[in-house]
């Protein structure tokens, strides 16, 4: 019985050693619990107290102003347009630049709600609601405010980046734990493409996963696909690219397929949280807010989301597509620099020496 | 080609405040098989990894083919790393297929045990049956250079014997061959040894050389368990041969007077040193 007890604090004693040198494992142990404690006591929100507003048609002055004295409502008038009618309130909302747009040139007015939005209009409805029959409510682009159509386009994204940066990162630093890597180095093949050929069987499959699960999600969930392939496929193209570089830089700075799902799963976390398609961006307050102005995944929702439920065209969807553009190059390009430092540490750039015979 | 086909010109390596090679400088000559001996952490890995480009020196050159290694230097490269470098969940055809085509060579068709398992998976095999794939590997492009990390580590000695006939085969080929070894029988097959320890070359040339005419002493004894221990105890360095006690300190009187001293009978007398005791004696000063 002693020496049981005497071998059970041996086996303590070295598992607290173990971890305590372990960096990445104390981060989740200690690190992780405290950021998430602080960023989702911050974060987790889902009232919306501040709805992007236009208000169109002859009233539209009048109406702005009557909205925004409206006792507890939400709506802040960011556009108003007393030309326009109920295709310029449709057009705004499809562009997301406002998420109610009033159109004052009907009686009574007409509230047009952004459905893809899903609290923000759930938020909106209750406001006017609350008007009686002063205003009609009218909601676009997922009447049925349906959880599962909002999710379904942001699920995609989050699938993309399992794949992308966990199995990519894993596929990648294989290589470098079973020594392989060392032998790719001294094959005569260009380094770019061994990178390539590492990486585009892992964009491909990515590419696959992403066409089924968007198909499944059309068939199962009945979630619309209003707008342009050719736009859903340049956003997901990019965000591919941002995904895939970020595996490629976790497996550059893990020795092991243990140490890069760890790691993975810091570049995973905050996705998941933060980008927006669990709390409503416009929910977060703006000292945590930042950081989803920061993850891929926040762009893909809005692309994806803009694409499938709103039938956003491209220029529509300019910046989430310029900032994944961005992103696919700083992080792609970095993260392919870094691994192609282990392929070629010192490929012919030193000074010729003395040769002798 | 006439000229070296390995070079390493005053090659140093620091980590840090670590030197892990210092100033080494030798060189490797078509059809020669040179030895690079030493004990783990002497720096052997580490010259090889420099010769391959792999690792920058923080001083001095390394030349392949009397050029800085580069990509195109290593197409006349042959490489078994110590962890092997084959890919463990391919069966031994792909990995075979795979080098080829990164060489741009047809495959080699394996033979003798490695045929019937041609199509297993590389991480079924026993490491005998591995080891001889990634020699294959590393041989199915006709290399100039062969660069082998301990290719016989764990390798019963019957395989052993057939990897150095195939080491053997490609020297008489004219292939320049490097190859470190812990196997003090294999570094005897070598035409030239490279002594390193604590990151220097310590002694290179042939076996002869090396051991230069120096002495063991060997210690015959009935009670050879407590002449171990006495001549430990002393500080002298001592390992067993069977029930005699060899002490590498070649000072015979010394060895004399302990054992005397503790009233141990012993049979004591110079005999020659190997070359395991000699790369002891080099380490030890």
């Amino acid at each position: 019985m002693r020496s049981n007890l005497k071998s059970m604090r041996a086996m303590i004693l070295k598992e607290f050693r173990e971890l305590r040198r372990d960096h990445r494992t104390m981060g989740m142990l200690i690190g992780m619990p405290v950021l998430l404690l602080v960023v989702f006591g911050y974060a987790a929100n889902f009232t919306v107290d501040n709805v992007p507003t236009a208000t169109v048609g002859p009233q539209a002055e009048q109406v702005a102003q009557q909205v925004e004295v409206i006792a507890q409502a939400p709506f802040d008038v960011v556009e108003v347009d007393p030309g326009g009618n109920a295709a310029t309130a449709e057009d705004l909302l499809q562009r997301d630049s406002v998420d109610v747009a009033i159109d004052t040139g009907q009686q009574p007015p007409v509230a047009y709600i952004d459905g893809s939005s899903l609290f923000t209009a759930q938020t909106s409805i209750a406001a006017f609601n609350r008007l009686g029959d002063q205003v009609t409510v009218e909601i676009l682009f997922n009447p049925e405010l349906k959880t599962s159509w909002v999710m379904v386009p942001a699920i995609i994204g989050l699938i993309l980046t399992f794949i992308g940066t966990i199995i990519t990162s894993i596929g990648m630093v294989k290589e470098k734990q079973t020594g392989t890597i060392e032998q790719l180095a001294v094959m005569p093949i260009k380094p770019s493409t061994v990178i390539l050929g590492k990486i585009l069987p892992y964009f491909l499959l990515a590419t696959l996963d992403m066409v089924l699960v968007t198909v499944l999600g059309m068939v199962l969930f009945d979630v619309p696909f209003n707008g342009s392939v050719g736009v859903f496929a340049i956003g997901a193209g990019l965000f591919l690219f941002v995904v895939l570089g970020l595996g490629v830089f976790v497996s550059t700075i893990s020795q092991n397929v243990g140490q890069a799902i760890q790691t993975a799963f810091f570049f995973l976390l905050p996705q998941i949280l933060l980008s927006g398609f669990i709390f409503p961006l416009e929910a977060i307050p703006w000292g945590v807010r930042w950081i989803s102005y920061f993850l891929p995944l926040t762009y893909f929702t809005m692309v994806s989301q803009g694409v499938m439920l709103r039938g956003a065209p491209l220029d529509a969807l300019w910046f989430p597509l310029i900032m994944l553009a961005i992103m696919a190059v700083v992080i792609f390009t970095g993260a392919v620099l870094r691994f192609r430092r282990n392929l070629a540490p010192g490929d012919g750039r030193r000074s010729k020496p003395k040769v002798s015979a | 080609m006439s000229g070296p086909l390995l070079q390493a010109q005053a090659l140093s390596r620091t980590f840090g405040a670590f030197t892990a090679v210092d100033q080494v400088t030798f060189d490797v000559a078509p059809g020669e098989v040179v030895g690079l001996l030493g004990a783990n952490g002497a720096g052997k890995t580490t010259v090889i990894r420099m010769l391959l480009g792999l690792l920058r020196p923080t001083a001095g050159h390394a030349l392949l083919n009397g050029n800085p290694p580069s990509r195109a230097g290593r197409e006349r490269l042959g490489y078994v790393p110590q962890g092997l470098g084959l890919y463990a969940e391919l069966t031994v055809r792909e990995n075979l297929e795979f080098a080829a085509q990164a060489f741009g060579c047809p495959p080699a068709r394996p033979e003798g045990p490695m045929r019937e398992t041609r199509d297993r998976l590389v991480s079924d095999l026993p490491l005998g049956i591995r080891r001889q794939v990634a020699f294959l590997c590393a041989l199915q492009h006709r290399p100039d250079v062969l660069v082998l990390d301990e290719p016989s580590s764990g390798v019963e000695p019957l395989g052993r014997a057939r990897l150095w006939d195939q080491i053997r085969e490609q020297s008489q080929r004219g292939v320049g061959v490097l190859v470190t070894t812990h196997y003090m029988q294999e570094a005897q097959q070598c035409d030239r040894l490279l002594l390193m320890s604590q990151g220097r070359l310590v002694a290179q040339g042939t076996e002869a050389d090396i051991v230069d005419g120096t002495t063991a002493v060997a210690v015959a004894s009935d009670d050879w368990a407590r002449v171990f221990a006495v001549l430990s105890a002393a500080g002298l360095a001592v390992n067993l041969a069977g029930r005699d006690v060899r002490v590498i300190d070649p000072d015979l009187p010394v060895v004399r007077e302990l054992l005397a001293g503790q009233g141990i009978e012993a049979a004591c007398h110079e005999v020659p040193a190997t070359i395991e005791e000699r790369m002891t004696m080099l380490a030890r000063t």
